[in-house]
């Protein structure tokens, strides 16, 4: 009896132990406010993807502690509210849907590429830090892939509190706003989407394999953006 | 015999706080400003205190920033100070850390997006005020050491640290979209933790004496 409740009591201890030396984050359902900007005139279906649903990120800190990052469906929820607002009809599918069931101009694939943060006992400062890599598959009407786009995102919020979970959620969602804002300036005019409305971009018979559209990297860019408009802190006069 | 060891301990403690209320680190501070363009507010004129976005390297405190909201807003003649969170939502995406403007000449064309002039109107913002600066430990020394027994425990040692605390809060009228001016604050403050027994902290409160100078002089550079 005591050989039990000593080893409950040791448990117990070793539990508490192995809590303090790891954090749980848990995301809230983000929302973003309805942005200013003109709807694209495009119908689109969006389809959420299985990771989506329920994403968790966990990293240890080499001999400190260990950080588990749960995202939960907050992804599927900021998509479907971005999209929402960005264009005039949207349909959003789930991973099953079969898209040849549904009509639509552009149908947009979001995916997390990679996800990564940073706590202050790595960075040496009292801030937390995440980092979001977004990839965007555009495709046609009928399947051909018209668009990749990689959106990278970043966010950061001061350590407040013991414990930091708060401040990682805050930078986390400071990444998604910030993914939503280049989403909303840059979409139309990286991926072209708009063009979309006017048809598919070739009939099946012309069109060029899945995967075969051009990765659209800043840096992999033909045509020159003009960066002066969407350059990181400054929006510059587009009538200049 | 208890009882007046008990005592003792009280006085000890309450000597300590009195001490430690009383007494301060060194503080020296400098507050100055420059200005390019006439100001003034009129009834219902509002402002927003924004920092600087952390895509160009800010590291501005939240708490210094709530600081200088709070102290602007404080007072019979307080200025009407829209929380910066409901100004960033009810623009977004436009003042998003990627998207904010780093010049007044970017304001022209943020003000010609749909629903930006009009949303400006009804807040009734006439001034954004960019913060940008930090608080920052610059140096330390001393030594400090405690140790507790069966018989009771101490402190002793002498334990100092500086901090410096820079900012700068340029104005931006958005009448005219242009810079009204800027004001600074340079406060550097040296702490001290001597022990005898019990630490006694003499406690220099660099980034409010920060917050209240450059608040002060922001007012008063507005408001003319």
């Amino acid at each position: 009896m005591i050989a039990n409740q000593r080893f409950t009591l040791l448990v117990s201890l070793l539990a508490l132990l192995a809590a303090g030396c790891s954090s749980t984050v848990t995301m809230e359902m983000p929302t973003i406010p309805e942005p200013h900007m003109a709807k694209i005139p495009v119908d689109v279906a969006v389809r959420i993807p299985a990771q989506f649903q329920d994403f968790t990120h966990e990293e240890n800190v080499l001999g400190k502690e260990a950080w588990t990052i749960k995202l939960g469906s907050a992804n599927a929820i900021f998509f479907t509210q971005l999209f929402g607002y960005m264009f005039d009809n949207v349909v959003v599918l789930g991973p099953d849907d079969d898209a040849r069931n549904y009509q639509f101009d552009a149908l947009i694939e979001p995916s997390i590429e990679g996800f990564e943060f940073s706590v202050p006992s790595q960075s040496k400062t009292e801030t937390f830090a995440v980092w979001i890599r977004y990839r965007m598959q555009i495709y046609d009407s009928i399947g051909n892939n018209a668009a990749n786009w990689t959106v990278s995102a970043y966010g950061k919020s001061q350590k407040e509190g013991l414990g930091g979970s708060d401040s990682l959620r805050r930078a986390a969602i400071l990444a998604m706003r910030d993914a939503a804002a280049l989403i909303i300036m840059q979409l139309d005019k990286v991926t072209k989407i708009s063009a979309l409305a006017d048809g598919p971009l070739a009939t099946p018979e012309e069109t060029m394999a899945a995967g075969d559209a051009p990765d659209l990297d800043d840096a992999d860019l033909d045509e020159p953006i003009d960066y002066g408009i969407f350059a990181i802190g400054g929006i510059a006069d587009e009538t200049n | 015999m208890r009882p007046t060891r008990h005592r003792m301990a009280v006085q000890r403690a309450a000597i300590t706080g009195l001490l430690a209320l009383s007494l301060g680190g060194c503080i020296t501070s400098r507050v100055e400003d420059a200005r390019v363009n006439k100001t003034g507010l009129k009834e219902g004129d509002t402002v927003v205190v924004m920092a600087k976005s952390y895509h160009q390297g800010n590291e501005t405190e939240s708490d210094y920033i709530s600081c200088i909201e709070n102290a602007l807003a404080r007072g019979g003649s307080g200025l009407n100070v829209i929380p910066r969170q409901q100004f960033v939502d009810a623009l977004f995406p436009w003042f998003e850390p990627r998207t904010a403007p780093a010049e007044t000449k970017g304001l022209t064309g943020l003000m010609k997006r749909p629903g930006v002039a009009e949303t400006v109107e009804d807040l009734g913002v006439r001034y954004i005020i960019w913060l940008d600066g930090d608080t920052e430990r610059v140096a330390q020394g001393g030594s400090l050491s405690c140790a507790v027994g069966p018989g009771g425990g101490g402190c002793f040692g002498f334990a100092w640290w500086q901090n410096d605390a820079g900012y700068e809060a340029t104005v931006w009228d958005l009448v005219g979209y242009e810079s009204a001016g800027t004001v600074s604050a340079d406060v550097s403050g040296t702490s001290f933790m001597p022990a005898i027994v019990l630490p006694i902290p003499l406690i220099a409160r660099t980034q409010t004496k920060a917050c209240k100078g450059l608040a002060q002089q922001l007012r008063a550079f507005i408001t003319q």
